[in-house]
This record gives C-alpha cells, structure tokens and sequence, in this order.
C-alpha cells in the first residue's frame, strides 16, 4: 500500500467540489492556494470557540454559586464527555449515510482509478479519510473547540482533550461503516433489481422512499428538542450495560481511564482501534470482491414497441407538452437523488408526531391553541410549500447534461413552462389531501377552518411554484456529478427569500384575523373575506411569476449553454 | 439571402471574451448535400453547428436554414432538423424505446408512424431485445444508436450529425454510410463533422476544413487537393497541410528523447 496514492485520491476527492462550488481553473498549475480547503474547518472551530465561550458565561451566571448545583453539573458534565466518542460516530454516520445516497448514481463506473495502478487498499483507506475530512470532521472541529474552551474553565481539560481524541477516532469508525455500507448497498441492490425483473424500478422507488424515511426519523430524532437531549441521556447512561458493542468501546476507554480502570482502559482501547482496522479490512475485502460495479440492466418491457395513448391528450395538452410531462414522472420515480422530494411531507408530518410522542404537545379536541394552530398550519401548508418550492427550482436543472436534447427540440418557451408547471402543480396538490387529513386528525378543528387552510395550501402552491419555477430555470445548474446540482446557489438562496415574502403576501388578509385572536375580541375581518383578498393576491403573483418564468425558459433556450 | 440552399451563413462572426470562435464564415449548402466539417479541436466547428441549430447567437451575421432564419424562428428550424451530438447524453433513466417514443412526441409524429418507424430502426441497428431497458445500462455503441435513431426518427430535411460513427460496430457504420446516400438521393441535407477523414473522404460531396474559426478551405477532395498543391494525396496530407500541422514527424521525434 502506497500512501503517496492514498493523499493524490484524498486530493481528488476534495477537489470534486469545485463543480459544486462552480470553480473554474484554466490552466493547470501545481501550487494552488489551499487556504480554501481548510477555511471551512477554521470557521468551525471559531464558532465552536465562541459557542464554548458562551456556554461558560452562562455557567458562571448560572451554576457557579451552587456547591450542590456544581457537583451534579460536574457529573453531568463528565457523562457528557464520556458519551462523546459515541455520540460523535452516530451523528457522523447518519451524516455521511445521508450524504452518500444523495450522490448521483450516473456514470460512477467510469472512475479512472479502475484502470488505474491503485489498490483496493489505497482506494478503502482514501475513500474512509476523504469521508472523514468532509462534513464528520467539520463538525467535530467546532464541538472540540466549544468543549475544549468550556473544559478549560470548568477544569476538566485533560478529560475532555481525551473525549475530543476519541470523538475523532469515532468518526474515523463511522466513515469505514459507511464504507462498508456503500458496498454492500451497492451489491445487494443491484442483485434485488437484477431478481425483480420488470418491478424493479418500482422495487428501486418504494426501497429508496424507505431508505430516506429511516435515515431522516434517525436524523431528526437525534437532533431535534427533546429527542435529542433525551438520546444524548440514554447514550450516556447505557454505555455501560453496552459494553460489548463496538460502538461504545471509545466511550469506555475514556470513562475507564477516568475511574482508574486502567486494565479495563487498555482493552476497550485495542478493542476500538482493533475494530476501525477490521472494519477498513472488511472495506477492502468488499471491495475486491463487489467494487468493480455495473450498473443493473433494469428491464422495463419487452416485445415489440406499442405506443400508448395517454390522458394528457385529452386534458388539451399537446403532444409535446405530454411528453414532457411523461418523461419528469419517470425522472422523479426513478432517479434516486429526485425521489427526495417525496420524503418532504413525510418529513414535515415526522416532526409534529415525535413532538406529541414525546410529550411536547397532545392534541386536544375544541378550539385549538396558540400552538396547536401553529402545529396545525405547520402540517396543512408547510409540505405544500416546500414541495412546490423545492419541483419548481429543480425542475430545469434536473435535466441535467440531457438538457441538450430540450435545446434542439423543436420546443417552445411556453410549451416548456406550461408542462413543468403542470407537473409541479399535479405532484403538490396531490400530497395536500394527505397532509391535510393528518391535520384534521393530529390537531382536530373546525371545518371552517380545514376549508380555509387547504384553499390557501392551494393558493400557495399556485403562487410559490410560479415563482420557484421562474427562478429554478433563472439559476439551473446542469452539473451532474458528483451530485446532481440542480440550482446554483445563490438563486437557491434567493429562492428561499423570495418564498418567504410570496408566502407572508398571500397569508397578509389574514393578519388582522390573527391579531384579533391574539389581542382578543371580535375579529377584524371575516375569514371567507380574507380568504377571497388571498386568493386575488395569489392570482396576480401567480400570472406574473408565470410570464417570468416563460421570459426566463425564453432566454434559457436561446442561450443553450451546457 | 436567397431561399435555394439549404444551409447558408453569410459574414458569422462569433466571439467567446477575447478567443475568436468563428471568424466571419460564409457557407452555402445545396439542398441533398452531403458536407463534410473538418478541422482540429477547437477550430470552431461546433459553434458551427450550435449557430446552425440556434443555440448559440452569433455576434454578427446571418443564418439561414431550409430558408428560415435561425433567429427568428427557432422553433421552426428545429422541427426540420435532426441533430445527434458528439457526446449523446440521453436521458438515462428512459429505457431506449421510452426514449424513442418521447423525441416521437416532441416532433408530434402520428402514433401509427412512429410505432412502425421505432420500431424498423430498432431492428436496423440491432437494439432489438435490448430496447425495453433503461439507458444507463448501454454501452457508448448502443447510446450512439438511440441518438442517431432519434435524429432520423422524424424525417428531417437537413441532418446535423457530430461524429455520427463514434464507437458503432462495422455492421452500423455501413448502414448508417449507406443510408445517408439514400437520405441524399431523396433531397436530405447532411453535415457532418468528423476527425475520421477517410469516413470523410468516403462519403462527404464537399468539405469544409475549419481552422482557429477560419473557414480554411472548401470544396470537393479534387479541389482540395490543387489547394493543397498535393495531386493525388488523400485527405489526411491535404488536410495537415493545409491546417499547417504537418509537422507531425518532429513532434514524434521530440517525444521519442
């Protein structure tokens, strides 16, 4: 094993965000400035440093007086750092996981280091350090320094030096999970695909749709409210009737160490560095043996080709428009990176459920509450929101490099915007009367205000996936790899402000309906009023949203850049 | 400009910051030609051909094909064109034959006739069998099938093809020469842009040699070769000496040290 070839894939690897960040190099030149790679790491531990800063003021101010309240702090504290490694390697594999299935599935098969003189070895140890050096270590920079700086004062330095150490090595762990992981997946599903025949595109959907389901009840469990503080507590009470989970073990170096266990120390120790090298080892096994990948040859029909006829004809679409629709179903049902999308209302009504199970908010029969509208809001039109905002800014860049073949159809502007649109509009308003129902049930209210709130989920969808759509093809990113850009990043910034303010425009009649039930006494204004005055205000962004979008997807065609 | 051609660009100039991409062209096309577009990387003839299909504007300059100007109605120049890039990224998600079927709909071909067309072409290059996969699963050959195959599908009056035989078996290949003589005889355009010069050679009536966004030379191998001053030589001296690259031998000697 060379590691000369371990840094120059290392390097490469940390290069592959230049076409996310939209870099241009012109000419080839040895002595780069690498201030850039490791700035991010630099802004982490700053933060990290004032956040520790922060926390130490509010302990003084807080606990500091307290003799009783310092010792249980104390306590506390060290359970916290002893945790630390552990909580490190789980926040870092749901991390890296969710990074990893959003990368693009297209064309990896062509990496040069294939028919290149690497090792499965070099490519295993490279690709565990490269996952490492992206997000995982980022944010174990800004919790080290934030615990380092609080220790310090709290005169746990030399613990929590260890703690930070050991988180490291944990996330060293997780990324050759992850590793492991990223093969076996890559096997299994190929061999699932290649038995289901013709289902397996719908095998692929339904799989995918799971898969992202489980990572983000994961993900927002363990870093949302009280879930969090309350995985945080488990972690550090059962680490050590845990003992015989690899996970655990640096967290059981640390307090062993810390309770004069040096014997008990010194094992987990060559237990947890044991399990990172065997893990590498089964990484590279898994490699040689399932590395080299092709793609499934997913089989979809047979026999001679028949057209079908479609409904869309009927709906007065024409034959372009219909296939345009056609060919974004079959994009956003088979493409992994764009079946995302989907996730978003499940996510959206995930939330407010793990908030009822963990006592944050029980849904009451009557009149609800000031919080109960907003959890209530938050489920009828929050989903419908980020759906239509999210199809409408991806909607142009997800055709990807294939956006050639848009460019020299005989395509025009507004056939264009009129098929994305429709396709935007059919998939948002189709989630509403789920969300809706989960509404009526979760946080059970008038039917006055069920009517109200699903015909301003429709305005909404209208008025911000106008506007999405104009600026998705406004700011497209055609970049395909390593991950399907879709919106360069500005416009997905300005996209978001601007669905603010479309959102607060359109719910603006209903503020002094608010305000009334808020100051109390006879409202302002009659609800079906506001509603009507909402209504008209999305009409008008919606039309001119929509010749935006018609003038941009114009000037987009005649431009063609790729 | 006169209606009697099927390609011409009169004076198209195209610039990218300070690199001259295309450096006052004029070209005319008869209708039923088969022309040829040479030239080293970077000499210009892709713009060319983006220009020619409206997706690049010209800085000055007019452009007319099949007798509509490409600025004024692209839309219409495109319903007449079939165009198959270099590098055909398809939309790989498709199967070949959804596809096929979704490029039918684009140009608005009777269902009847794109069945039997899709279906003929299918059986042509011998994707049979295969069609009903996704494209991500194909070989480079069988990619460049689907897209030349969508380039034919509805019948254009003028073919724009870039490196039309790139990675096709033998078998394909003839049948794609062949073809286009046929398309020829029934008044089809063709331009084509290849580095093959003896696919070139073989099939074009004229050529056109590109070089730094200068229309170097133009017309057919005899003419190009009293151009040349090379009577008798094949495309490849003629073309190396008239690009001035003919110095092929001294860089093999440099590299040999």
């Amino acid at each position: 094993m060379k590691w000369r070839n371990i840094v120059y894939l290392i390097r490469v690897d940390m290069k592959s965000g230049r076409l996310l960040r939209g870099q241009k190099l012109n000419r080839y030149n040895v002595k780069r400035n690498r201030f850039t790679n490791y700035i991010i790491y630099t802004v982490a531990i700053l933060i990290g440093l004032g956040v520790g800063y922060l926390a130490q003021l509010g302990y003084n101010a807080a606990i500091s007086e307290s003799a009783a309240l310092q010792a249980l702090f104390s306590q506390t504290y060290s359970g916290f750092l002893y945790s630390l490694p552990t909580l490190g390697l789980i926040y870092s594999l749901v991390f890296t996981m969710l990074q990893q299935i959003q990368r693009s599935t297209v064309r990896f098969t062509k990496q040069a280091l294939f028919w290149l003189p690497i090792t499965w070895e070099e490519h295993t140890v490279a690709a565990v350090i490269a996952e490492v050096l992206g997000l995982p270590l980022m944010i174990a920079a800004g919790i080290g320094a934030a615990v380092l700086i609080f220790s310090a004062f709290a005169g746990q330095t030399t613990l929590a030096f260890a703690s930070v150490l050991a988180m490291i090595a944990a996330i060293i762990m997780a990324s050759a999970i992850t590793e492991v992981l990223r093969i076996l997946q890559l096997r299994f599903t190929g061999a699932v695909y290649k038995s289901s025949g013709r289902a397996a595109v719908w095998v692929r959907f339904a799989s995918s749709l799971l898969f992202f389901i489980i990572f983000y009840i994961i993900y927002f469990y363990i870093t949302t409210g009280s879930g969090a503080a309350t995985f945080v507590q488990t972690i550090s009470s059962a680490q050590n009737t845990a003992w015989f989970v690899p996970f655990v073990w640096l967290g059981l170096t640390l307090s062993s160490f810390a309770g004069g266990f040096l014997l008990n120390g010194a094992v987990f120790l060559v237990l947890s560095l044991l399990f990172i090298l065997g893990l590498i080892y089964l990484g590279v096994m898994l490699n040689k043996r399932f590395g080299l990948y092709e793609p499934p040859a997913i089989k979809i029909s047979s026999g001679v080709y028949t057209p079908k006829t479609g409904m869309l004809g009927k709906l007065g679409f024409t034959s372009v428009e219909s296939a345009l629709i056609r060919k974004d179903l079959k994009a956003y049902t088979r493409r992994r990176e764009l079946m995302t999308v989907f996730i978003l209302p499940v996510v959206f009504l995930i939330l407010p459920i793990m908030t009822s199970l963990n006592g944050g908010q029980t849904p009451s029969a009557g009149a609800p509450g000031g919080l109960t509208w907003f959890w209530l809001i938050y489920v009828t039109l929050f989903p419908t929101v980020l759906m239509a905002m999210s199809m409408g800014s991806f909607l142009t860049g997800e055709e990807g490099q294939s956006v050639w073949r848009i460019y020299m159809s005989p395509i025009s502007a507004k056939s264009y915007v009129k098929s994305k649109f429709t396709f935007l509009l059919f998939f948002t308003l189709i989630i509403l009367p789920i969300t809706a129902t989960a509404g009526v049930f979760l946080y059970p209210h008038s039917m006055r205000a069920t009517v109200v709130l699903v015909l301003e989920a429709v305005f909404l969808a209208f008025s911000v996936g106008a506007m999405s759509l104009a600026i998705g093809i406004k700011g497209a990113d055609f970049t395909e790899l390593p991950r399907a850009r879709m919106i360069r990043p500005e416009w997905s910034l300005i996209n978001f402000g601007a669905v603010i303010g479309v959102a607060v425009a359109v719910l603006l009649p209903f503020l002094p309906y608010m305000l009334s039930l808020i100051i109390g006494g006879v409202p302002f204004i009659d609800l079906y009023i506001a509603t009507a005055i909402s209504s008209l205000i999305a009409v008008v962004l919606t039309v001119a949203f929509y010749r935006w979008a018609v003038d941009n997807a114009k000037e987009l065609f005649a431009k063609a850049q790729v | 400009m006169s209606g009697q051609y099927a390609v011409e660009l009169r004076n198209v100039v195209k610039r990218y910051s300070e690199i001259v991409a295309l450096n006052n062209v004029s070209l005319s096309i008869t209708p039923g030609e088969i022309f040829g577009l040479l030239g080293p990387n970077g000499s210009g003839k892709s713009t060319m051909l983006k220009i020619l299909l409206g997706l690049v504007q010209p800085d000055q300059g007019e452009v007319r094909v099949l007798g509509i100007s490409v600025k004024e109605d692209p839309v219409g120049v495109k319903k007449l064109v079939g165009y198959s890039p270099e590098s055909p990224h398809l939309y790989e998600f498709l199967t070949g034959v959804e596809f096929l079927d979704f490029i039918g709909d684009i140009y608005n071909m009777p269902a009847q006739e794109k069945q039997s067309r899709i279906n003929d072409y299918l059986k042509a290059l011998q994707l049979e069998g295969r069609e009903g996969d996704i494209i991500s699963s194909y070989s480079e050959g069988m990619k460049q099938k689907v897209a030349l195959i969508a380039a034919f599908l509805h019948k254009p009056k003028l073919l724009i093809l870039d490196e039309p035989l790139n990675a096709l078996d033998p078998r394909s290949a003839r049948i794609i020469k062949d073809f286009l003589h046929e398309l020829k005889l029934q008044g089809v355009t063709t331009i084509m842009s290849t580095h093959i010069l003896e696919i070139a050679q073989a099939v074009c009536d004229r050529i056109g040699i590109m070089y730094q966004g200068n229309l170097l030379a133009l017309g057919n191998m005899e003419e190009l070769r009293k151009m040349a001053a090379l009577p008798g030589s094949g495309l490849e001296d003629v073309f190396l000496k008239l690009t001035g690259t003919s110095d092929v031998r001294a860089v093999v000697e440099e590299l040999l040290k």
